[in-house]
Parts: C-alpha cells; structure tokens; sequence
C-alpha cells in the first residue's frame, strides 16, 4: 500500500481539538501516521475541508427485514437502478439500496463506517452475510435482547450476573457490537397480538415489566464493560403523544453506573418525541426530551430525521409497525421470531402538507437544535425510517442554515409550523459541530478508538468535502455545503483512495466489529449448562447449530472486553 | 476406517432444516443417518448413486470425459458468447454459490433466477402487492392453536413438519395434541388430510374464491352465494370463524394454491386474509418452500439485486419481470441462447416448450448426479454436494439461515459449486482481457 | 405526418430494448442520428441502423411525427416509451411494454401485443388489431397505480389482469377476456364486448366493468344491486339489460360490475335478491 500524504486541507477532528487548521494529514498502512516518506503519493487539497471518515451509529442496512423490505418493494428499487461500472458492481437504490450500492452510496458521502442497529440473534447469520457483502465500509450490527425468554426470565429472577453472562454468550454467539433493546417487552405481547403500554405494563406470561428490563440489562452493560451504551427504542412508538415514556426510559436508568460512556442511547426520538393525546393535536417534545438530555449526563440520543418523501419502515417494533399499518393502509410485513423478537416494515409516504409529518419533522430539528452538547446529539434519519441515508447532506443543510429551515418551513402544513417552535430557533451549526455529529461523536459513542478522528494511529478512514471554511458561509450557501457532502471530493478507506469526485473508483472489503466480552470461565460454564438444559424447548434449531463462528465473517475486528463477572 | 458420529447435522433436501441428525460415517463413505425423515436417510446414504465422476465435453454428439481446466474453459466460451444466457436452478446449493451465480451473471449479462419461478414465484408476487404476516417455524410449534394446511401435502413433502412444528410438536404454550386443531383444505383427501380435525374439500381451481369468501365473511359481510368453490355457505362462515377464535393461528400453504388457476392471486388473497386476521387476533402465513435453499436463493439474490428471482442483468443493471424475466417464459419464446444450470433437472421440470428450447441450446450443467439436464448437456461439472461434501449457508422455509456442513469428503476430483463457478468467472473474465 | 419507416431486417429472436421507438426521441433528428442511436439486443449495444433499415423523414416535433415499422417485432420492447403526441403504426406484431407511460398521441397494431402494454399511461390511444398479452393499461411490480387516462382498444383476445391498478381511462376488449379484469382498480371505465374467465374486478375500490357477454361467475365478495337497462360508458349509453353488482366488499369497494342479462343466465340466481 502506497503512503499518503494529504496536504493542505482545513482539517477537522473534533476528538483532538482541532476545528479548521491547516494541516497535513499522513497515512501509512491504513492508519494515521505522523509523518510519510518523499515517495508518498501526495493529494494537495487546498481549499477543501479534511474530516475523519463519517460514522453512522443507526441505519437498517442488513438483515432479515431489511431484505424483507427489499422483497416486498419492487417499485422502490424499478425506480432507482445502478448499471455495473469498470469498479462497481450494479444494483439498485431509492430507500432500501441493495447491499453493493449501500456501501457505494455511504462511500460517496465520505462515509466509512455503519452500523446496523437491530438484529434478531436468530437470524443474524443473515445479517452477517448481507454486512459482508457491503463493500467499503466497515460494520457492525446490535444484537436484539429486549424480548427475549432467557433475559426476561433471568431479570425476573433477579439473576443480574446470569443474565450478564447470557449476553456476553449471546454476544459472541451473534457476532455482534452492543445491546440492542426495542419495545421492551413489547414484543413478547404482540405473539399474542398485544403491546405494552408503558414501563410499568407487565409482560404477559412472563411477570416483568419493561422498566425491570432496561435496568437490568443497563446493569449488565457496566458488567461487561462494553464499549456502547445500551441502544434503547422506547415502547409506545405508535402512541400520539409519548415523550414522556421516552424520557421515563432515560431517567429510570440515571443510578446506573456506565465506566466511561453515557448508560443509555435513546434512538431516533423524533418518534417517540410526541406530545398529546390524539394524531389530530399532536405537538412537539423535543423542549422537555432536549432539556432532559442537556440536563443529565448519563443519557445521549439520536434523532431520526424526517425527511419529506417516500420511506419503508422497518423496525423490530412488530405492533408498533402494525398499528401504523392501520393508518397507513399500504403493504406490511411483520416477521416473529420465536423466542426472542420480531420485526415490522411498512410502506409510507411523508408529506409537507400532513399535520403530523411536519410536527414529527419538525420534532427532529428541535432536537437537534435544542441539545446544546453536540457530543450527545448523532446525525441520522433511521435510515430508511425517517429517510433514505443519503439524505444526510440535505438534514446537514437544515442544520447550518436557518434560511435552510425556513424555505421549507414556509411550505409545511401551517397549523404545525405555527405549533412548532422551529422557527424562533436561531441556532445554526458550525462545521465543527457537524463533523462531531457525524463522526466523532459517534465513534466515541461505539467506543472505537480508531475510528471518528484523525489523530496518530487511527484508521485512515479520510473524508475530503469541498467546502472552503476560510470562505464559505455556512448559513448562506447551504446549497453547495449539501451538495458537497453528498459527493466527496476524495473518500480514503484505510489508506486506499476509495471515492473521487463522488465517484467510487475502487471496492475494498471492510471489517465487521463485534464485541466479546471475557466472562470468567465459571461464569460461562454455568450459563453454557443453563442454556443447554432449556434450548430444545425454546428454540427449533439446536444449540450446536445457533452460534455463528468467526470465519464466518469475511474479515473479523473482535473488540474484547474484561467483564465483572 | 474408523467410525465417526457427526451430530446435529442439516439436512438439505426439503427446507425443514431439520439439524438433528446423526451420521455415522468413516470420512468418505456414510453408513447409517438416524433422526431423519425417510427421504433425508435416503439422501444421506445414498450419496455415491448416480455420480458423475469426472467433468464431460460433448464432442461428437456424445459427453466424453475431459479435464476440469477444459471443462471450465468450454463453459466460460459458451457463458462469455451468449448474447442472452439464462444461469438457472440454484435452490439446491449454498448461498456462496448463489452469491457466485449472481457475479457471474452480472459479468456475462444474463438473466439469473431459480427454482421459485416455478413454485413460489407466485408466493413472491403475492407479497409485492400485499406483505407478509409471518413468523419463526418454532413460533408456530411454541403458540399455534390453530393450523391449516391449504394445498399442501406435509407428510410427504416435508414428513417432519408436523412433529417439529405443527400438531405433534410441543411448544411452551401449546403441549399436546388436543391443544391445537387442525383444518386441511384440498382438492382430495390427502394422508395429511386424514389426520385433520376439519377436512374441507374444494372444487379444483377455486382457492380464490373461498379465500375471497372467507375475507367476506371474517369482516362480517353478507355472502349471497350458496357454497363457494364446492363448499357450503355455512361451513364457510364456520372457517372463518374458527380463524377469528383462535388465539394463534398458521397458514401453510403449497402448491395447491401457488399453481392453480389464479397462481399470484391466490397467494395474494392468502396473505390478504392472513392480513385481515391479524385485525382480529394472531395469525401467521407460511409458505411451504419445496427445496432446501430455495428461499436462499430468494435472500441472495434480493440482497445483491434487489430482487428474489427472474433478474435480467443483461443491461447492466438488475430489472425484475416475471412474464418476461423468467426463465420459463423467456424458454418458452424461445429467446436465451445459452445455459448455465447449476443443481437443478429444468429439461425434466420446464413446461414442454420452454424444455424443447432449452434442448436447443448449448448447457453448461453443474451437478452431484446425473440427471436428464446433465444428459442434454455440452459441459457438464460434477459437484459437491451441500451439506453432505462441501460446507455451505442455507436458508430454512422461515428464512433462519443454518451452516450446512461437510460430513464427509467429496468423490476425488470433485469440487464445490462456489470453486467451479469461481474458476468460470476467472476464465470469463480472462477472455475478456480483465484480470 | 413526416414518415419514418423502420423496417426490421430479419425476425428477431433475442430480445431488442428499443424504447427510442418514439416521436419524442426521434423528433427532429436526421437518418443518420437514428440509425447510429444505441439500442439493446440481448446482452450486446447494437446500432439501430443494424436491426432496422430506416428510411422517410421526421418531423421537428413529436405531433408531427409517424413512425411505421413495417414487418413483426414481437420481440422488440419499449416502443412508444414515454411518447407526448404523433402516431406509431405497427404493421405486424409488437413487443411488450408498448405505449408504456404514454401521454398522448397514438399506438396502432395491426397484429398481436405483448404484456404490459400501456403501463401506467397517462394519456394518448393504443389500438391493437390483434391479441394482448396480460396487464393491459396496468402497473409496475408490487406498485399502486395503473393507467390514469387515455384509451385502450384490443379488437382480440386480452390475457389476464386487463386494467390492474387502473385509475381512470378507457380500455375495450371485443375479443374473451382472461381472468382478473380489472384487478384492484380504483376508477376508469372497461368495457369487454365478448365476455371473460371470470373473478372480474377483484379488489376493486371504484369505476365500472361492463361485460356484453359471459362474465365468468361473480366473486363472492360482490353484492347483487339491481337489474338496469343500460350501462354508461363514458358518453355512450350500452344497451342491456344488466344485472349490476357492486364491490368488492373486502376492500369497502364502490365499484360496479355490469353484466349483461341475456349472457350470463349463471347469474340469475341473483334476482331472488331483486326487491318485489
């Protein structure tokens, strides 16, 4: 691999203090290195904005629902085709892009690393398959644990250890990254058709309540010590109004000691962010669930941007998916999995003129906007929930520029524009700023140290935008700060020019992170012997076959933990 | 040799995905299979029938054995020539091949589909217009009160259905036999029929009006027919009703309904009643897939392309037609030039057209055994089988994806389907000048 | 009408993508320009000049243009893609995806049609001599919407799916029909002069069948409404008289089914339901 010398660029790297120097940047053997050799090839980027290569905390981009979704939607793909070039391979595009042109596309964005954020363990063979053949990017995926039998019966016997040592099993099993937790408890009611109400609701047949569940598996993250907070999809999604539920999930985990990482990560709270009792008088959350956030330090969120087109829902978020169904009248798919979880996916349509499209548009923004800390705050759409993910750019622009906001917000539905309070706000985003949402503050948040900056040793996952700080203004020329951040000038993925000019001129194979927590080897045999005793009855495949080894993904990036059990 | 017991092996013949199998075996030659079905003891044991041991070339009307090297460079000719080749089978190999399949496809500009085309191609289309309302097959086994099998015969298309999932299962909400009923709707009294609660024969061809009837009658609508589709009004309403009361039911569904007049249709009100239901209670819809990895394929090749079969490559980029994609149809009129067919017996299997024009064109096959396909062929490649001689991901009937492994090694000179089309991609893109 | 002739060099067998066979495309180019137009035969770009000899003159605008292809291009697809306004003439059978998202001007066939003819149209007149294939005036895969105007006229036979999705316009079939005519349609009119396979206007939410011969049965989810003499057509009054249904109740459907008396005596059992 050549070296690499990027040379005058305005550099970016929130994690290091450094917000608009010039700098060079060196690269040799995929890291960041100090200095290169004469013979390193040089890019001069005079003029451009250097940042580290984006990292998107949560985008369904793998799995078995995702590839549900893209079964069941033909007429989303039949618009949006990509012929094959010299090096890249065809596909198709619009809200659930087929795998080779997901990683193209996040390429083009200057984006590097993704992680998909809910996979049911049972099927996370395929979610592995599907994160192998993304290229570029590196990955990861969140195990599902919120409604699954051995959690639920282990917190309703208070067995906090057992229960830790269950999941790091689960962990290694699944080849995954943190705890993923939907609608706890949720949906375990929905196999017989029902939901929980709230946190304190009780779990049919199992006697817990979602409340016990959070808490006990908050604990169990300190346990393992593992490197990302727990990833948190409230319950009552498809209830009118529920900000306070989400904000009831943060604060009944606020006693929970996490080592050095908030406790909880609340995702894409703009639908969980609503106030009010009814569709027809909803009302924004975002100042309470804001002021909640800028409040407490145990808590970090995302969320979830609205963008007004055409998305697929999918979720674990079986009932929710289903009660939204009933409003939306369009296809749905809704997977169970035995034991353990399920899933959603939902057509739908957003549109500027419908009340509740713009106040939930609106909520996102708020959020954004209102958080003051921007370490606590990650870009994201909930890929392709709120939105497709290449609709970054565009949110990046509503972010830097009021005058952004306020075109659009001109053309929403008028009875939401004037219940909103988007449009008193001033506050616009620096770059800085917007280089921590998009990637700083979300490799800090997933606890990868080599990720999310540019400093000596990190991953050479380089983004190179053609935004001239010394010039630009934000705020006034947002169209051109969107237009590029949707194409890299230059995209480096481990030391290999990846992109250029929003054109990917190569293909290389990322890693998939996954976390193995190190239990102590008492503690796995006894939860081993546990499993072994109850498996057959719980699940239709054995035990022998559940587990997905390491070859299994085409290049491992094991994160080890040293756990307190 | 020494014996060796390989356990919770899967089966690759049906889609079950049964994985408790025992295999004695020495590493070459397999001796007995315990815990299977009667077909899958078969297809264990009788690995070494009917083997093609080395690859053939036609030469003078007649297969001739040849080497691998000149095997895997006629095929990549024929491949590279063609100006609308059609690869086809793929449900009865792993999802690496399948993912080597779609590379090769994609390289040569064809149309790649499987198996589903015709079986549960309709199933698909079904789901394009309405979704899905599904689960895990153990969902079914730990919850199901209720369970209908509609044009499906399981005891002897998948004879461990019934005790691993269904009626004979136990599950932790449902734990006898008396827990659950068992409803069988067809055209005749199949066994599978004999052992329901409640058989309801229908007249040939009218799925869709009694699955019409039924969404009538489940929203509380006036029928103002006598019987639909042979059945008499009331036992109708009964039906329905026996679905609104259930706590959990299941809908396995086959043949009978996907290739019946209406084929799509009739799968689109299936999952539109399943859909119905779920307003009422729990309900879920499963299709019965016939071949071990058939829905692989589907989940390979919607992944990579965005659709589940019948993708037309040939422009550089993926389109999804069935009618004009699929390989049946595209045979029928006579259009492919070539063929590349990868575990699967089409010159058998194809409607009589499509298989005439499939004889008219060169084939590359690729096969454990022979088989009319490898007969017509002008290459043939013998191959591993899955499961047994090689390792390989495959995909259950529900979508749970299991690691089939290798028990025993394969015949000498025999390699593994993602090997062999490997090598046809190198030699392709050789040919191309590419490296 | 400036004439362009496109006459096919030979039958073709692997399948030509050609959906530049349009006014729109071909308005105001020279010869030269259309025979070295790129178009798809299987796998290969091949020349247009290479599978068609072309001759006549073009128009500068689309209204202005007529393009004649004179021989059988069964397996020639996309011609008439997107066309605003002009006339394409057909002298022999055509391929599939015909007229697809046509808005104006007009499709004439003297022989057979493929499937998907006149997909999601907007506007414009297709006219085929001959057979159709399935999915008249109908939609993409796993999409909602068929054709919403224009009219669509088959004086043969018409496969299955006639007017699926269908959002408004006119589609006629004087020859039998297949099953599933008008499929999840949501308004529009279809007219079938000699009858069909049945299962007629399933999932309909809105617009109107008329059936002038043997409507193939009722669905079950259809409720009998009354008898009436004649069944309206966009101005044309057809004579009955017709038994008339509405549905399809699983869908809360308004739609209408009219199916002429003297035709479909396996219907009369319906008018035990005629109030005395």
């Amino acid at each position: 691999m050549p070296e690499l010398l990027i040379r005058n660029g305005r550099v970016f790297d929130p994690l290091n203090g450094i917000a608009g120097e010039k700098m060079d940047i060196a690269v040799r053997n995929g890291r960041i290195v100090e200095k290169v050799s004469g013979k390193a090839r040089s890019l001069n980027v005079s003029g451009f904005t250097v940042m580290p290569g984006g990292v998107d905390i949560h985008s369904h981009i793998a799995g078995s629902k995702a590839n549900g979704a893209r079964m069941m939607r033909p007429e989303d793909h039949s618009k949006d085709p990509e012929r094959k070039t010299k090096y890249t391979r065809c596909g198709v595009g619009h809200t659930i892009p087929s795998v080779f042109t997901t990683g193209y596309r996040y390429a083009r964005m200057g984006y590097t690393t993704v992680f998909e954020p809910a996979t049911p363990p049972l099927k996370t063979r395929h979610t592995h398959e599907e994160l192998n053949d993304i290229p570029i990017i590196d990955k990861g995926c969140f195990t599902l644990f919120g409604n699954n039998w051995f959690v639920m019966e282990y917190v309703k016997q208070g067995r906090i250890e057992e229960l830790a040592a269950y999941v790091a099993w689960m962990l290694e099993a699944t080849k995954g990254y943190a705890i993923k937790i939907v609608n706890p408890g949720g949906i375990e009611a929905w196999r017989w058709g029902r939901n929980v109400r709230g946190l304190d609701d009780t779990v049919p047949n199992f006697d817990v309540t979602p409340r016990q569940i959070v808490q006990a598996l908050c604990q169990v993250n300190s346990l393992l010590n593992l490197p990302h907070a727990v990833h948190v999809h409230p319950n009552a999604l498809a209830e009118p109004g529920n900000y306070q539920t989400t904000i009831d999930t943060m604060d009944c985990v606020k006693h929970v000691q996490a080592t050095n990482h908030p406790t909880i990560h609340v995702t894409h709270v703009q639908f969980t962010g609503r106030k009010g009792w009814s569709w027809a008088d909803v009302r924004s959350g975002a100042p309470e669930i804001a002021d909640y956030v800028n409040t407490h330090d145990h808590v970090s969120i995302d969320p979830g941007q609205l963008i007004f087109t055409n998305v697929t829902w999918m979720t674990a978020d079986g009932p929710a998916m289903f009660a939204l169904f009933k409003l939306a009248k369009t296809k749905w798919l809704n997977v169970d999995v035995e034991s353990e979880t399920g899933a959603g996916v939902v057509c739908a349509t957003y549109k500027k003129s419908n009340y509740v499209n713009a106040i939930q548009w609106g909520i996102a923004l708020e959020l954004a906007l209102l958080v003051k800390n921007p370490w606590k705050i990650f870009l994201t759409t909930d890929h392709p929930n709120g939105g497709p993910f290449t609709s970054y750019p565009r949110v990046i622009s509503w972010l830097v520029s009021k005058e952004a906001r306020k075109k659009l917000l001109d053309k929403i539905n008028k009875t939401a524009r004037r219940r909103l309070d988007l449009p008193g706000i001033d506050r616009e985003y620096t770059l800085n700023e917007i280089a921590t949402i998009t990637r700083a503050a979300t490799a800090k948040s997933l606890g990868l140290e080599s990720k999310g900056h540019l400093g000596q040793g990190a991953d050479a996952d380089i983004a190179v935008y053609n935004i001239d700080p010394s010039k630009v203004d934000l705020s006034r020329d947002y169209k051109s700060v969107r237009k590029a951040f949707s194409r890299a000038v230059f995209t480096i993925k481990g030391g290999r020019i990846v992109v250029k000019n929003g054109e990917v001129v190569r293909s290389v194979q990322g890693r998939t992170f996954w976390t193995k927590p190190v239990v102590s080897e008492g503690a796995m045999r006894a939860v081993t012997s546990d499993l072994e005793s109850k498996f057959d009855d719980y699940y239709s495949v054995r035990m022998a076959n559940y587990p997905i080894h390491e070859q299994y993904l085409a290049a491992s990036e094991m994160i080890t933990t040293k756990a307190g059990v | 040799m020494s014996k060796t017991i390989s356990e919770n092996v899967i089966c690759t013949f049906c889609a079950s995905g049964c994985d408790d199998l025992e295999i004695t075996h020495n590493g070459r030659d397999i001796s007995s299979a315990r815990n299977g079905c009667a077909i899958s003891v078969s297809r264990f044991t009788s690995t070494k029938q009917s083997r093609i041991s080395r690859p053939l070339l036609r030469t003078k009307e007649r297969l001739r054995e040849t080497t691998y090297l000149k095997a895997i460079d006629r095929a990549a000719r024929i491949l590279n020539n063609a100006r609308y080749p059609v690869l086809y089978g793929w449900s009865q190999t792993s999802s690496e091949a399948i993912s080597k399949g779609i590379e090769l496809a994609e390289l040569v500009g064809g149309i790649i589909d499987n198996t589903t085309t015709s079986c549960h191609g309709p199933t698909i289309l079904g789901v394009q217009d309405v979704g899905e309302a599904t689960c895990t097959l153990g969902e079914v086994r730990h919850s199901a009160d209720l369970v209908i099998y509609w044009g499906c015969n399981p005891i002897h298309s998948h004879p461990h259905h019934t005790t691993r999932f269904t009626i004979f299962s136990k599950g932790r909400f449902r734990k006898t036999r008396k827990d659950r009923k068992l409803v069988v709707v067809d055209v005749r009294r199949t066994d599978t029929a004999k052992l329901a609660d409640r058989f309801i024969q229908i007249q040939p061809n009218t799925d869709y009006e009694l699955l019409t009837a039924l969404r009538a009658a489940l929203k509380g609508e006036e029928i103002e027919q006598d019987s639909v589709a042979g059945v008499p009004l009331e036992t109708v309403e009964e039906l329905a009703d026996m679905m609104a009361d259930c706590e959990f039911g299941a809908l396995f569904f086959g043949l009978g309904l996907t290739m019946s007049a209406g084929k799509h249709r009739n799968t689109e009100a299936a999952l539109a009643l399943v859909r119905d239901l779920n307003y009422v209670t729990k309900f879920a819809i499963i299709p019965m897939r016939g071949w071990f990895n058939v829905r692989g394929a589907n989940e390979v090749s919607t992944w990579q392309t965005g659709y589940p079969y019948a993708v037309d490559l040939t422009q550089g980029y993926p389109r999804f037609n069935p009618g004009d994609t699929s390989a049946i149809d595209a045979f029928t009129r006579g259009e492919p030039d070539a063929a590349l067919v990868v575990a699967s017996d089409p010159v058998s299997h194809f409607p009589k057209a499509a298989a005439r024009n499939l004889l008219g064109v060169p084939i590359v096959s690729v096969d454990p055994k022979r088989t009319p396909t490898t007969e017509a062929s002008e290459v043939v490649i013998p191959s591993a089988i899955i499961g047994i001689e090689t390792a390989g991901t495959i995909y259950r009937i529900d979508g749970v994806a299991l690691e089939a492994r290798k028990v025993i090694h394969p015949p000498p000179g025999i390699r593994s389907d993602v090997e062999i089309l490997d090598a046809i991609i190198k030699r392709v893109k050789a040919l191309r000048g590419r490296r | 009408m400036a004439d362009l002739v496109l006459a096919p060099v030979r039958q073709f067998k692997i399948p030509v993508t050609a959906d530049c066979i349009s006014p729109d495309f071909i308005a105001g180019k020279s010869l030269r320009e259309i025979e070295l137009t790129e178009i798809w035969e299987g796998n290969r770009r091949v020349k247009l000049g290479s599978l068609f000899k072309v001759h006549g003159e073009m128009g500068s605008t689309p209204k202005d243009c007529l393009i004649r292809i004179t021989g059988n291009v069964s397996s020639v697809r996309g011609i008439g893609y997107r066309m605003t306004a002009g006339a394409i003439e057909v002298d022999g059978d055509a391929g599939m995806y015909l007229g697809e998202r046509m808005r104006g001007g007009s499709v004439v066939v003297t022989g057979n049609a493929g499937s998907w003819l006149g997909t999601q149209m907007r506007d414009g007149r297709i006219e085929i001599k001959g057979n159709a294939g399935d999915s008249v005036g109908g939609s993409v895969r796993g999409g909602t919407k068929g054709m919403r105007g224009g009219t669509i006229t088959i004086h043969g036979e018409c496969g299955t799916e006639a007017g699926a999705w269908m959002r408004n316009g006119t589609i006629r079939i004087k020859g039998n029909c297949d099953l599933y005519a008008g499929i999840h349609m949501k308004n529009g009119t279809i007219v079938l002069e000699k009858g069909s396979a049945g299962r007629v206007g399933a999932h309909m939410t809105n617009g109107r069948i008329i059936v002038l011969g043997n409507m193939g049965g009722v669905l079950p989810s259809f409720q009998f409404e009354e008898i009436r003499q004649t069944a309206k057509a966009g101005d044309e009054k057809i004579p009955g008289p017709f038994y008339v249904f509405s549905g399809d109740v699983n869908e809360e459907g308004q739609g209408r089914l009219f199916a002429r008396v003297a035709d479909n005596s396996d219907l009369k059992w319906n008018e035990r339901y005629l109030e005395k």
